[in-house]
């Protein structure tokens, strides 16, 4: 069959409406629950009942982001998963999908997701969703792959006919292998974050053990005299100040603020990634005594570290798990670095008249292991394969497992909402996903006040999400803040 | 803290030097003894007269080979200094020490290296060192964590100097772009008529930022050599005497190996400050003394502070004081006439204690008129050293 007669088969659907589906079950506390604690998102006003009751809502609500999750047709989704007798799905879109992947394109990415928020869902609503496919696109090649872009939109009601929102929604369907970038090449494995084993190793003496010790433990050690508390870095077998060599450590809490801060381009080592930023960091007061300690960054583009950024610690170990009594420089090991604070979620909600046209959101790493990519595909009720099982992802030309849309929309959410504070009303959220989000690649959120409407609260914030192979998020939030 | 008592007592007498390359061909050991040869004709004085010699830890040539290379019958004093690039003006120092002490009749300062052909000091450290010395212990903050090199422990002090004076990369390249005006009129500099442009240093890449390449000294093969003696000796003696008017070490509190990150404050060196305040006092001068200093430039951003620490200008404002080509031939105080260690050639600075030499002899070629007391400094951020060089009078 020629591509274009396979096109017309394919674009035969195009404009087909898919039968009302209904959600097996209804939205639930503990679905919402779970999924808060997928994505980080402490909002009181999904989990705290009596908060909730106090708030604008009146209830419980179940985060925006959450919009098209709940009528998901769980595991049951893949073949090998769905009991006897239940049909396959029949929409238009699970039509298509199958259709190409027959053809060959089994690499499946999401590309666009834009959810129009009517109103926000509540435990026990039982959504229904109407599908019609909108688009189909002729073969592309892609930077992943030679494919074709499918492209739906879904109207949400409850099941009482209550319209609570639309998405618009775009994947990429292609021929794993045909891609151009080495994201593409699935035998390319991605480079471990900057592997510590191969750096410069230590010299580990009887002065300095006990710090190299808590490195292993995940303890950010600072040599203490025992006698007059005196905290001082780098170790010394006896203090300065009153004499003692009985010489212990406090642990330091890992917060600081850079103090000074380098980029180093040349020369370049095993083990690290080039650019390097390295800060030198005021640790927060131990006993009300300030002492510097330095590292690499993660998580930080050259252009937005600063003098005065608050910062924290983020463990890089060369090995799995954690080894006990590791006792010479060249075994397994770790290593701090520092990653720029995490925002503090805002307790009190912003009014739109505190919020400015240009005024930028402190910026937000998150350190991407396995287990967020794996709990949040499952809060989200996406059980896609290349969103937990790494050797199918391998077989279907993806790297790794890599992180589904609805979280990164989930995390996007959550950064912006930890900014206003958890009055503010999400009505939508856009993205379109580029560079994919894999483990081990910290991925950093930074976003603006694209304007503001002071008169009715309106306010769209830009977001963007950029691990080392480039912005994996770029959208927008839409939100009404109190006037 | 009293006059150091051998003060006026001994002088520079030679200087010799190889030619400055990139690749010498030559072994390290034939480097040294070329230029201690050299130093001895410039002086008129037998190598076979040397009984003492003083170098860096750093420096792989040992006493022995350099006294057996030379002929040299017996060595009644031999001493090392320290921590890399803070040991040149030291050398000098101990030498002078050792003639005005009677310990020893003539000292030969040396340094060779191929350190561009060679062992790069750039290079950072690239194994995998595990030792267990506190020696290598002091590495351990900061090579797991990239920070390796010089470069990038020097950048750290100067991003913060930037951040509390206003200072910009732009007043860093005026030290680069006054070293290359003043290398280019040097026929013995690397960088000979091959003067750069503000314009040229900001386009330069970045090493490790703030700095840029034209921030960074070069990389050199070669050897230096100075040969001091008495006062006294120095008078019936080829050349014009260069003499050790103050010599001065200098550690200062909380120091480490130009890593000294945990001060209360980064943006001074106080170790050149100590070795400021011994200059100052053992030679009774004052900064209107001084027409010309040779002032240690591995990298740029710390040209400033050392003018600073000698009370050139205030702290914060040395950015004014090199402003319109304050430190470029013609301006308020010309620095690194040979063209540094950016221009001319990285020889551990023992070069500058070569161009303070001519500066007092007259011969220097971009002679500072009225150049009497020439200051010389040694490697900053490191434990350190100074010197201040006069004519005998």
């Amino acid at each position: 069959m020629s591509a274009d007669d396979f096109l017309a088969q394919l674009r035969a659907h195009v404009g087909a409406q898919g039968p009302r589906h209904e959600a097996r079950h209804p939205i639930t506390g503990t679905g919402i629950a779970d999924w808060c604690d997928a994505i980080g998102d402490t909002n009181p006003l999904y989990t705290d009942e009596e908060a909730a009751a106090k708030s604008r809502h009146g209830g419980i609500v179940a985060p925006p982001a959450t919009l098209d999750i709940w009528d998901r047709p769980g595991l049951p989704a893949q073949a090998r998963f769905r009991p006897q007798g239940l049909p396959a799905a029949d929409d238009p879109r699970s039509k298509v999908l199958r259709m190409l992947e027959n053809a060959g394109f089994v690499g499946v990415v999401a590309v666009n997701s834009e959810l129009e928020i009517v109103r926000y869902l509540r435990p026990g609503d039982v959504l229904t969703n109407t599908q019609t496919l909108e688009e189909i696109s002729e073969e592309k090649q892609t930077g992943l792959g030679i494919g074709h872009f499918v492209t739906t939109r879904q109207r949400y009601e409850t099941v009482d006919g209550e319209h609570v929102g639309d998405l618009l929604f775009r994947i990429l369907k292609f021929r794993p292998g045909t891609g151009k970038t080495a994201a593409a090449d699935p035998n390319a494995k991605p480079a471990p974050a900057a592997d510590p084993a191969l750096r410069p190793r230590p010299a580990i003496n009887r002065v300095n053990q006990a710090l190299f010790d808590g490195y292993r433990a995940h303890e950010l050690r600072i040599p203490k005299c025992s006698e007059c508390g005196r905290l001082f870095f780098p170790p010394l077998p006896r203090c300065s100040e009153c004499g003692s060599f009985d010489i212990g450590y406090a642990v330091a809490s890992g917060h600081g603020t850079v103090y000074s801060y380098t980029v180093v381009h040349y020369p370049q080592v095993p083990g690290f990634r080039y650019p390097i930023v390295t800060a030198l960091v005021e640790l927060e007061p131990i006993d009300g005594q300030v002492v510097r300690f330095l590292a690499d960054m993660v998580g930080v583009t050259p252009d937005a570290v600063t003098i005065g950024m608050p910062v924290e610690i983020e463990w890089l170990d060369s090995h799995p798990a954690q080894v006990e009594d590791a006792t010479d420089s060249r075994g397994p090991i770790s290593l701090p670095q520092f990653r720029p604070a995490t925002p503090t979620r805002r307790a009190q909600t912003l009014s739109a008249a505190e919020v400015s046209e240009g005024e930028r959101l402190p910026i937000w790493t998150l350190p991407l292991s396995p287990t967020h990519i794996v709990a949040g595909a499952i809060a989200t009720r996406d059980f896609q394969d290349v969103h937990h099982d790494r050797d199918l992802a391998h077989k279907k030309g993806s790297a790794d497992i890599f992180l589904n849309i609805n979280t990164s929309l989930g995390y996007m959410q959550r950064f912006v909402t930890d900014w206003t504070g958890p009055e503010a009303v999400v009505s939508a959220l856009r993205v379109r996903l580029g560079a994919p989000a894999y483990p081990y690649r910290p991925l950093t959120f930074s976003g603006s006040v694209q304007s503001v409407d002071a008169g009715i609260g309106r306010v769209v914030v830009a977001v963007q999400a950029v691990n080392d192979l480039g912005p994996h998020v770029t959208g927008t939030v839409e939100l009404e803040l109190p006037t | 803290m009293s006059k150091h008592t051998y003060a006026g007592k001994a002088a520079v007498v030679g200087i010799g030097a190889t030619e400055f390359s990139k690749n010498s061909g030559r072994s390290e050991l034939q480097l040294a003894l070329e230029a201690c040869v050299a130093a001895c004709e410039d002086a008129g004085v037998d190598p076979k007269q040397v009984n003492g010699l003083s170098t860096f830890t750093m420096e792989t040539n040992p006493e022995s080979e350099i006294m057996r290379g030379l002929g040299i019958p017996e060595l009644t004093h031999f001493s090392r200094i320290h921590f890399g690039g803070g040991a040149p003006c030291a050398t000098v120092q101990y030498a002078a020490m050792a003639v005005a002490s009677g310990v020893a009749d003539y000292v030969l300062c040396y340094r060779a290296f191929n350190e561009r052909s060679g062992r790069r000091f750039g290079a950072g450290v690239q194994d995998r060192p595990a030792g267990a010395t506190s020696e290598e212990a002091q590495f351990a903050w900061t090579s797991p964590h990239g920070i390796l090199t010089p470069a990038s422990w020097v950048a750290m002090f100067a991003r913060r100097m930037m951040h509390e004076y206003g200072v910009t990369s732009e007043d860093f390249g005026a030290v680069a772009v006054a070293d290359r005006r003043h290398a280019a009129n040097n026929p013995a500099a690397h960088f000979y008529e091959q003067p750069i442009t503000l314009a040229d240093h900001q386009a330069s890449r970045w090493i490790v930022e703030p700095l840029h390449l034209l921030d960074c000294c070069q990389e050199t093969d070669g050897g230096q050599a100075m040969l001091v003696t008495t006062i006294e000796r120095a008078r019936d003696l080829k050349q014009p005497a260069a003499v050790v008017e103050a010599a001065a070490q200098g550690m200062a509190d909380d120091q480490h190996m130009m890593r000294s990150f945990f001060r209360d404050s980064i943006v001074g060196l106080p170790e050149m400050g100590t070795c400021a305040r011994q200059i100052w006092e053992t030679s009774g001068l004052s900064t209107d003394d001084v027409k010309t200093a040779v002032l240690y430039d591995h990298f740029t951003p710390f040209v400033l502070a050392q003018l600073e620490e000698f009370g050139f200008c205030k702290p914060g404002e040395a950015k004014d004081f090199i402003a319109d080509g304050g430190i470029e031939i013609g301006g308020r105080l010309p620095v690194n006439t040979h063209g540094g260690q950016l221009g001319e050639a990285y020889i551990h600075g023992m070069n500058g204690i070569a161009e303070g030499v001519r500066q007092v002899r007259g011969t220097s070629v971009n002679q500072v008129d009225g150049a009497e007391h020439v200051l010389v400094t040694g490697g900053t951020g490191v434990p350190t050293s100074a010197l201040m060089l006069g004519p005998d009078r």
